[in-house]
C-alpha cells in the first residue's frame, strides 16, 4: 500500500515535467503519457531489482530516460530534430541502455505473441503463470471437466505461444 | 518431458530426481534447448506481466491525475482547441514563423531606408585592398614564361598605394594598409620595384612612413610636388592617383567639407569615388599642391570619401628624427606642376605613386 502511494506521489510529482518536454517538441499529451508511463516503469522496475545506481536527483533520471525515449520515437516517426527545447542537466544513460532495449523488446513481443494467440489461451496462460492460480481453479474458471483436461489444454497454448515468441524472437546473447 | 521441464524450472524437484534430470540434461542436447528456450518464455511472461499490472496501475494515477488537473471536465471549447492544436500544431507553427518573419522583415527594410538619413549608424571603410586571386592568376602565368623553373613568388595578401615624400627613399601609405605585414614591396608604373619597411606609424591619423631597404635604391629623383601646410578651401578642385587594380587609376572631384568622417577635423570630405586599393594615395589640388592622404569612404554612399590632411602628415614627417635615429627627412621645396596641364602633371606625379603590397 506504501509502494501504491510512493508511486502516486512520485507519478504526480514529475509528470507536468515530462508533459511540457514533449508537448514543446512536438508531440501530443498521449505520447506525453505513453512516454512517461515507460520512463517510470523503467525506474520502478529497476528499484525493485536493486541495479538503479542513482548519480543525481530522481529528476534528473527520469528526464533523462523519458529524453532518449523520446528521441528514439521521433527518429521512428521520421523526424529528426536538431535543436530540443531542453532543459540543461541530463544524462546520456549510455550503460542502461542495452538492457533497457532488450526488455522492451521482450515486451514488445510477448505482447504480440499473446495477441496472437487468442482466447481462451491467453487468459489461461496469464491465470497460470502471472496470476499465479493453481490447475484447479482454472478447470473450474474455464469449465474442463478435470484438472488433465486443463493441463493439456495449457500445455497446447505454450507450445503456440512459444512457437510464436521465438519466430520474432532471438535472443542477443 | 514437458511436465518434468516446468517441474525443473519451478524447483519443484527433489534433489535426486533434480540431478538424474541436470545429467539427462548434459546428455541430451535437444533436451537442454528445450530447458532453455522455456525459461526464457517464462521469462519474457513475466516481465510482460509485471509491466502490463504495473501500467494498469500508472493509468489509474494518471487518471486521478487528470482529474485532479481540471476538476470540472465542462472544458468543452478547450478541448475542442486541443484537439485542433494537437492535429494542427505544425501548421500553426509554420504560420506563425512565416508572420513572424515578415514583420521582422519588414521592420528590418524600413530600417535599411532610413539608414541614409541617420549619421549614427553610418560605417566607416577602408579601402585596403585584397589581391590574392589576381595575383596568383599572375604569378601563374609568369611561371608559365619562365617553364617553371623557379618556385612561385608567392602572391600578395593586399595591396594599397603609396607616394614618395622625399627623394632619398621615404615613402607614405595608410597604417592600415600594411597592418599585419611580414613584408612589404613597393612598385610603380615605371617598373621600379623596392621593398621596403615601415620606421614610423602614427596610429591616430591611420599613416606610416615606409623607407626603401633595397642596396640598389639610389634615389626617386626630384619630387614636382610640394606639400600644403594651410587647409584647403571649401569646392577645391581635387584629384588623386591610386591602384584600386593592377593599373594605375585617377579619380578626380572637389573638396566637399573640410571635415572627415563623422566630423573628424584632422580629415576632409572629397567627392572622388573609391575603391579598396585607393588607401594611401596623394590627394592633389588643381596647382599640384598635395593636400592629404587617401584613407577611407562612407560605406554604402556614393563620393562620400575621406583624405587625412596633409598638414597631419608633415606633423608626423617633422617627428620622424625626434622618435628615431634617422635624419630629418630633406623635403622638397619647389612645385614644378604648377603651371602644367593635368596630363602633364599626371605625368610626372605617376612615378612617385606606388602600389604597396602587403604579403603575410
Amino acid at each position: 500500500m506504501d509502494d501504491e502511494r510512493a508511486l502516486a506521489y512520485l507519478y504526480k510529482l514529475h509528470y507536468p515535467m515530462i508533459s511540457h518536454f514533449i508537448l514543446s517538441n512536438s508531440g501530443s499529451d498521449d505520447e506525453a503519457k505513453d512516454v512517461y508511463q515507460e520512463g517510470i516503469i523503467i525506474f520502478y522496475e529497476k528499484i525493485r531489482d536493486n541495479s538503479l545506481v542513482l548519480t543525481c536527483q530522481i529528476k534528473t533520471y527520469i528526464y533523462s530516460v523519458c529524453r532518449r525515449l523520446w528521441l528514439k520515437r521521433l527518429a521512428e516517426k521520421g523526424r529528426y530534430t536538431t535543436s530540443m527545447d531542453d532543459a540543461d542537466d541530463y544524462l546520456t544513460l549510455e550503460e542502461d541502455v542495452p538492457q533497457q532495449e532488450e526488455n522492451e523488446r521482450q515486451f514488445g513481443l510477448m505482447s504480440d505473441a499473446l495477441d496472437k494467440i487468442g482466447e481462451p489461451c491467453r487468459s489461461l496462460l496469464e491465470d497460470y503463470y502471472l496470476r499465479m492460480q493453481n490447475m484447479q481453479e482454472i478447470t473450474d474458471k474455464f469449465g474442463y471437466t478435470n484438472t488433465d483436461t486443463a493441463k493439456n489444454q495449457k500445455y497446447k497454448c505454450l507450445q503456440r505461444l512459444k512457437k510464436i515468441f521465438f519466430t520474432a524472437y532471438k535472443p542477443a546473447f | 518431458m514437458y511436465e518434468q521441464i516446468e517441474r525443473y524450472l519451478a524447483g519443484n524437484m527433489d534433489s535426486a530426481e533434480r540431478a538424474s534430470f541436470e545429467a539427462l540434461m548434459q546428455t541430451d542436447g535437444r533436451l537442454k534447448e528445450q530447458v532453455i528456450e522455456h525459461k526464457q518464455l517464462l521469462q519474457a511472461m513475466k516481465i510482460y506481466g509485471k509491466r502490463q499490472v504495473l501500467k494498469g496501475r500508472l493509468n489509474t494515477i494518471h487518471k486521478q491525475l487528470e482529474a485532479e488537473q481540471n476538476p470540472a471536465a465542462s472544458n468543452e471549447p478547450s478541448l475542442l482547441w486541443k484537439v485542433f492544436r494537437n492535429r494542427h500544431a505544425q501548421t500553426i507553427a509554420v504560420a506563425a514563423s512565416v508572420s513572424l518573419f515578415s514583420v521582422i522583415g519588414t521592420l528590418w527594410s524600413v530600417h535599411q531606408l532610413k539608414d541614409p538619413v541617420q549619421q549614427q549608424s553610418a560605417r566607416y571603410v577602408e579601402l585596403r585592398r585584397e589581391v590574392d586571386r589576381l595575383k596568383k592568376a599572375q604569378s601563374a602565368i609568369i611561371n608559365d614564361i619562365n617553364q617553371a623553373a623557379t618556385p612561385a613568388p608567392r602572391p600578395a595578401r593586399f595591396s594599397g598605394t603609396g607616394f614618395a615624400i622625399s627623394s632619398d627613399g621615404y615613402l607614405v601609405t595608410s597604417s592600415h594598409v600594411i597592418e599585419g605585414a611580414d613584408s612589404i614591396m613597393i612598385e610603380n608604373k615605371a617598373g621600379m620595384k623596392f621593398k621596403v619597411s615601415e620606421i614610423y606609424r602614427d596610429q591616430d591619423h591611420d599613416l606610416s612612413i615606409l623607407k626603401v631597404e633595397d642596396p640598389s635604391f639610389s634615389s626617386f629623383g626630384k619630387l614636382p610636388y610640394t606639400f600644403s601646410s594651410s587647409e584647403s578651401e571649401l569646392g577645391e578642385k581635387v584629384y588623386t592617383l591610386g591602384y584600386p587594380r593592377e593599373d594605375i587609376v585617377f579619380g578626380e572631384g572637389s573638396l566637399s567639407s573640410s571635415t572627415g568622417f563623422e566630423g573628424d577635423s584632422t580629415a576632409y570630405q572629397i567627392s572622388i569615388p573609391l575603391n579598396p586599393g585607393n588607401s594611401g594615395g596623394p590627394l592633389l589640388d588643381d596647382k599640384g599642391n598635395l593636400i592629404g592622404v587617401i584613407s577611407g569612404k562612407q560605406a554604402g554612399q556614393e563620393g562620400a570619401s575621406f583624405a587625412i590632411k596633409s598638414t597631419y602628415l608633415l606633423q608626423m614627417i617633422k617627428e620622424v628624427p625626434t622618435v628615431t635615429t634617422l635624419p630629418p627627412l630633406k623635403l622638397s621645396k619647389k612645385n614644378t606642376l604648377t603651371d602644367n596641364s593635368r596630363t602633364q602633371q599626371l605625368k610626372k606625379l605617376k612615378e612617385y605613386v606606388f602600389v604597396v603590397k602587403v604579403y603575410n
